[in-house]
């Protein structure tokens, strides 16, 4: 099984724009037995004169039951809602791109984790909660990639979810969670990261509602008075319409991210954002889709600006 | 005798025979559920049953591995518990199973099978095994599940 997507972009600010193929992703899933599997997802991203490829997830996982699942591996961090529910399969999302906060690179969020994970869902309740609780490898000295060499201090990160999905309200998901790691990038000091996020999902089509909130506090560790906050959020609302109509999704989507100026790990690096998306999604096959999107845009308090973007994502499988 | 005849005319006005017969025996609008006979359950709510369909609930009691065999498109079974269990279209069925796969949360996808025949002996065959099925068209070769602590042919099962 495998996703792709190439993408048309128009910005009237300085970049050029023009057309981006996404990336190609492919996956394997191997069943040693009942209980033990093997799971990898690989990635080939376009870069300005290279593709690049890369292991986004490689993951051994064995099952002693519904309630505990022990894995070790490469994930993307179970932290609020889009990074552990659309991976890299743009044809899973609706909208074109990832939230902000949330976008591959992000500083805001670390995406990626090394190290261990233990999930499950707690038997016979109707709220239907589930858990979700990593150790492993903190974020790497740079800071957009995950400790895939092994942690770069000694100090671990961990994280911990829970999850609801009550049966009386079929479609809904919800969640808060926890993540606690230091950083040690390359060209500052030594800093404490905590953070916690929240989500509300209502996984249907009509309609589709997803909101995400994520509030981080980064602190010097020498000096407890050098801190600073992040908070970030998105509200993204989408509707399949009826009958001969299915085939079209409209949605909007409103992203702020606010990062405090004296935050000793983001203040300065130009990640203030916020955005208003108006799109539309044409499913005009069973296994792909075009998405064309109009974005109001504001990077980092430099001016809002009118982007476009069209975009064909597709997933190779049949079902 | 004649306050019994009465008695009995009553009776078959307020709840009339071919009524009582229909409501304990007809199955012809129901759809059960039937997993391989070594399955150590005998009843399931319609949220455990919801549960497994979706994957959500993977194993059983004794840890045999549920294996969900589901029919083919065009099938009546299949989009009656499309409608009722998943409460899904066609698409979004697809949509979820490729979502799940994808997350890493199942292994694969659900067995697909075409005709309630291979139905019954894929359910024979694979311990472990759930699907569904016409009522009318059941064996003794399969288990049937409670639903909601009714059988097909009971009155207020939920699947029909």
């Amino acid at each position: 099984m495998g996703f792709g997507d190439i993408s048309w972009l128009s910005r009237d600010a300085t970049d050029p724009g023009g057309f981006a193929i996404g990336q190609a992703v492919a996956h394997l899933t191997a069943s040693l037995d009942d209980s033990l599997r093997v799971f990898g997802e690989f990635s080939v991203t376009a870069r300005d004169n290279e593709y690049k490829g890369a292991i986004e997830r490689l993951i051994v996982r064995y099952d002693f039951s519904d309630t505990f699942k022990l894995s070790g591996g490469r994930y993307h961090s179970p932290i609020g809602y889009w990074n552990s529910a659309f991976h890299h399969g743009a044809w899973l999302q609706t909208t074109v791109s990832r939230p902000e906060m949330a976008k591959f690179g992000s500083k805001i969020m670390p995406i990626h984790f090394v190290g261990v994970l233990l999930e499950g869902s707690i038997p016979k309740n109707k709220l239907g909660l589930s858990y979700m609780a990593g150790f492993g490898n903190g974020r790497h000295e740079n800071i957009v990639q995950g400790g895939d060499a092994g942690d770069i201090n000694g100090d671990n990160a961990w994280m911990l979810q829970l999850n609801a999905s009550p049966s009386r309200f079929f479609g809904l998901k919800t969640g808060i969670g926890y993540y606690s790691d230091k950083v040690t990038p390359s060209d500052r000091p030594e800093i404490n990261e905590q953070t916690f996020s929240a989500y509300v999902a209502w996984e249907k089509e009509n309609p589709e509602f997803i909101a995400e909130y994520l509030h981080s506090k980064h602190e010097n560790v020498t000096d407890s008075s050098v801190s600073g906050n992040v908070d970030a959020w998105y509200v993204q609302f989408a509707y399949r319409l009826a009958a001969q109509k299915r085939q079209w999704k409209p949605y909007v989507r409103y992203e702020l991210n606010d990062v405090d100026d004296t935050n000793p790990l983001l203040g300065d690096q130009g990640l203030n954002y916020e955005a208003a998306i108006l799109g539309v999604r044409w499913d005009f096959s069973d296994y792909a889709a075009l998405k064309g999107e109009y974005r109001n845009e504001e990077f980092d308090n430099g001016g809002r600006e009118d982007n476009f973007r069209l975009q064909v994502s597709f997933v190779l499988t049949k079902l | 005798m004649n306050v019994a005849i009465a008695a009995l005319a009553v009776v078959s006005m307020l709840c009339p025979l071919d009524v009582v017969v229909a409501q304990e025996s007809d199955a012809s609008n129901a759809i059960a559920i039937v997993v391989h006979k070594s399955t150590e359950v005998d009843n399931l709510s319609l949220h455990e049953l919801r549960n497994i369909f979706l994957a959500n609930q993977q194993f059983w009691p004794d840890r045999t591995r549920i294996i969900l065999l589901v029919r083919a498109p065009k099938s009546e079974e299949r989009d009656f518990v499309l409608n009722t269990i998943y409460q899904m279209d066609e698409a979004q069925f697809r949509q979820y199973w490729i979502a799940k796969m994808f997350r890493a949360e199942v292994p694969r996808g659900p067995k697909i099978v075409f005709s309630t025949d291979m139905m019954l002996d894929l359910v024979v065959a694979i311990p472990g095994s759930i699907s569904f099925i016409n009522a009318n068209e059941m064996t003794d070769d399969v288990k049937v599940v409670r639903v909601d602590g009714k059988l097909p042919t009971d009155e207020g099962y939920p699947l029909k």
